[in-house]
């Protein structure tokens, strides 16, 4: 069974005027009780339900007393449970035989304290204290404070209030549903049910004025099915007890609830928390686990020799997450401190510190993995800004080189140019001929043939030193083979300045890994340097010598040496700055490049002057590692 | 026989194709690889002219050119460049080459420059011939005749000469007169025309 209801308003319905009187003297005489009552040994406790052990509002307020005793007495208790089942054997033979049953049972265990839950228990033990308990204090609870005026309790029995407004429920409703037009109110056929029926009615008068209400009463469970199901949309229901169906039939009021809202075309509310699970979206209520709180409390201080008073259990919304999604009923709406059950912990809720920390590591992780990636591009950016800037600049004296080289290129290729000529005129003087010599004719086309090799050979040597690339082309190569083709691009030059070029070739290999026609440009400017130094150098002696030596078998060197005027002593180590330069018409950056492209291929370039004269420019590069 | 062209240059291939063209154009054709080898082997008796590459290792064309003036100075000399540069030109010019080609030039043009070189070896040849035949007239005056024939080339008056061989003004004129019928002229212009090409007076002097 539920509590029975009480009127909040105050108005129609009043607490007596002698109540604090009466309050007053229950609090001395408690005070005079309890003192004589507590005795060295374990307290007893008595907890009465007035159902069977089915009915979960008393059970639940009992237990929650229960726990609540454990654990304030550190388990120092004894404590007995009797469930008196008084709707069901309500007639005063059973009462009378129940009451005798329990002074027998408990002849040698009198309680210190019966904790009478609901009305029926509390008058069942305030009628039969004498033999049952003669001497304990007697706390209740489940029911509001004008029941306990009705019931003219004994000035020493106090309890925790349990008061219900079933206006606020509505209120709930109502601030949830601002748009709902109809009311419906539910309740069932006994006399309980009529009694918050009646309650309803009164307090909900103003109220019902907004809404077109219906009483949906005396009709079958079945019928409250039935009709539940069809309601107008827009609608509220209010779900009060229905303990009796107008067949008479019993019921526990959750149960015909939970039939009830199986099938409800409309939000069910009801003031009682253990209605929440069962079909409703919520209400105002006390909850019953506060309720056995309370009632717990009251004992540990009867207990204790402390003075008693009634309390009341404070009343709280209650609400069922799962049901509000249901009707899509807005969480935000809902009353402030609206407790909600059944509301599915997010992730969030349920490991919000574990989610919190790892979120501060994943954004610190971000924080510095972002900052290196931009470090990065920023630093990749400037690479590829350098490398290209690097380029432009090798090729810019690239150009130049092949600027200055270019009388003498013009030179190179029109040997094979000219040759072609004559030998095409040549044979075509023979041909008109009277006796053409054939084979001689076809030994000429066989040599234009060779001089158009020639001639494609020289324009790819110079290709390299032409073409304008965006980027490094890693390939490995015989530095040989690079000295051999500079040596020829330089061969017109040199024989015009009658300088005499030599490089006697290594036998072995000289593998290295960079870019050709770079090493090539290194090598084409320190033989133009070398050849520029030797103007002044009689002409005999003008000798540019290649000259490649292996180093510990890892590295290959490269000496270029000249007999010209050398290097000012305490220059040595200026010649590879940017823009230094002894010659009039030099941008003093041919060197410099040099110098970087050697080390771009992990190289070291440096320069000498000879004991006999002359200065001699070496580089070494990285031997290839052959697997 | 025809004229000899002579070919020098280092480009073997160059040097071949030239050496079949001007065969095939009717001349006979001597090739040479370098300077060094040219002024070894030329013997410079017989008409023709040089074909001369600009640039070579060793000695250079307009080295070779002083040599070969040396040399051989009755042939005329004709660059053929691979690469021609006003300044180079210009020097080769100045030094009494007879042409400046580059190695690109047509055949018309090669050719037509070596027609010009062998006339002006003719041309050299026959001043050359002249020349000799001069000596040879003034190789037959008496030393006595010629120390009157240089000063009478040099515009001195007979009493002058008189005074500076101590002799008498009758017997210059009478070594005057010998020296006149010697050298085959009628008068003084004709024997200083014959002095000036024979270089024994400056004729700007």
């Amino acid at each position: 069974m539920v509590p029975a209801p009480k009127v909040r308003s105050g108005q129609t319905v009043g607490i007596p005027s002698g109540f604090p009187c009466l309050l007053l003297l229950a609090m001395v005489l408690a005070a005079n009780v309890a003192s004589a009552a507590i005795v060295e040994r374990v307290p007893r406790v008595l907890i009465l339900y007035p159902l069977d052990e089915r009915t979960p509002a008393p059970v639940i307020v009992g237990e929650s007393a229960r726990n609540r005793l454990l654990e304030v007495t550190t388990g120092k208790i004894d404590l007995f449970s009797e469930f008196l089942d008084l709707t069901r054997f309500s007639d005063k033979i059973h009462i009378d035989r129940m009451a005798r049953y329990l002074a027998a049972k408990y002849v040698d265990y009198r309680p210190d304290v019966v904790i009478a839950i609901a009305e029926p228990a509390a008058n069942f033990i305030v009628a039969h204290r004498s033999t049952i308990a003669p001497n304990a204090r007697i706390v209740f609870s489940g029911f509001g404070s004008d029941t306990a005026a009705r019931m003219k309790l004994p000035s020493d029995v106090v309890g925790a209030f349990t008061e219900f407004d079933i206006a606020k429920t509505l209120q709930m409703a109502r601030s949830l549903q601002p748009s709902a037009r109809h009311l419906f109110i539910v309740g069932g056929s006994s006399e309980f049910d009529r009694s918050w029926l009646a309650l309803a009615r009164k307090e909900l008068a103003l109220l019902v004025k907004s809404y077109e209400t219906t009483y949906l009463t005396d009709l079958t469970i079945d019928e409250f099915v039935e009709r539940v199901a069809r309601l107008p949309s827009e609608s509220i229901v209010l779900f009060l007890t229905v303990s009796k169906d107008s067949t008479g039939r019993d019921l526990i009021p959750r149960d015909a609830l939970e039939r009830i809202a199986a099938t409800a075309s409309a939000p069910i509310y009801g003031p009682f928390s253990t209605y929440v699970g069962h079909g409703i979206v919520g209400g105002n209520t006390v909850t019953f686990e506060s309720a056995g709180l309370a009632v717990a409390d009251l004992t540990a201080d009867a207990i204790g020799g402390k003075v008693i008073a009634n309390v009341d259990v404070p009343q709280t919304y209650v609400a069922d997450a799962r049901q509000l999604k249901h009707w899509d009923l807005s969480e935000s709406r809902l009353p402030p401190g609206t407790v909600q059950s059944f509301k599915e912990k997010t992730l969030w809720e349920e490991h919000q510190r574990l989610i919190i920390a790892i979120l501060v590591v994943l954004a610190l992780q971000g924080l510095v993995i972002g900052g290196l990636l931009v470090e990065r591009r920023r630093r990749h950016g400037a690479e590829q800004e350098a490398r290209r800037r690097l380029l432009e600049v090798v090729h810019l004296n690239q150009s130049a080189t092949a600027g200055a080289l270019s009388a003498s290129i013009a030179h190179e290729l029109n040997q094979p140019l000219g040759a072609i000529r004559a030998n095409a005129e040549a044979a075509e003087v023979m041909i008109r001929g009277k006796t053409p010599d054939l084979k001689l004719i076809q030994q000429i086309l066989c040599d234009i043939r060779d001089d158009d090799q020639r001639a494609e050979d020289i324009i790819v040597r110079l290709r390299g030193l032409l073409k304008k690339r965006s980027e490094i082309d890693w390939q490995e190569f015989d530095l040989k083979d690079v000295i051999k083709s500079s040596i020829q691009i330089l061969h017109a030059e040199a024989g015009r300045r009658n300088i005499t070029i030599s490089f006697s070739q290594p036998v072995a290999q000289l593998p290295v890994r960079a870019d050709q026609v770079h090493v090539q440009q290194v090598i084409l400017n320190l033989a133009t340097n070398a050849m520029d130094a030797m103007l002044d150098a009689v002409s005999t002696e003008r000798r540019l010598v290649f000259q490649t030596t292996l180093t510990e078998g890892s590295e290959v060197e490269l000496s270029i040496s000249d007999t010209g005027r050398g290097i000012p002593s305490g220059q040595l180590a200026r010649v590879f700055d940017a823009f230094y330069t002894t010659k009039a018409t030099g941008t003093g950056l041919g060197l410099s490049i040099a110098r970087t492209i050697i080390e771009t291929y992990g190289g070291k370039i440096w320069a000498d002057n000879r004991a006999d004269g002359g200065a001699v420019f070496r580089f070494v590069l990285p031997l290839a590692q052959r697997g | 026989m025809g004229p000899i062209v002579h070919i020098v240059d280092d480009d073997k291939s160059f040097r071949i194709a030239v050496g079949r063209l001007l065969e095939a154009s009717g001349f006979r054709v001597i090739s040479y690889e370098s300077g060094d080898d040219i002024l070894t082997r030329l013997t410079g008796s017989e008409p023709g002219c040089i074909l001369l590459d600009l640039q070579m290792p060793g000695l250079s064309g307009s080295e070779l050119q002083g040599c070969l003036a040396q040399k051989a100075p009755l042939l005329p000399i004709v660059f053929l460049t691979g690469q021609a540069e006003i300044e180079d030109s210009v020097r080769a010019m100045k030094a009494g080459a007879e042409d400046f080609l580059e190695k690109h030039a047509s055949n018309k043009a090669l050719l037509g420059a070596i027609e010009r070189a062998l006339l002006q070896y003719e041309k050299r040849r026959t001043q050359q011939d002249h020349v000799h035949s001069l000596h040879a007239l003034v190789a037959a005056l008496t030393p006595r005749e010629y120390q009157v024939f240089d000063r009478i080339v040099r515009g001195k008056r007979n009493k002058q000469i008189a005074y500076d061989l101590s002799t008498s003004e009758r017997t210059v004129k009478a070594h005057r007169h010998s020296v006149m019928e010697k050298l085959g002229v009628g008068s003084l212009a004709e024997a200083v025309s014959i002095a000036e090409r024979l270089g024994l007076v400056d004729p700007a002097a």
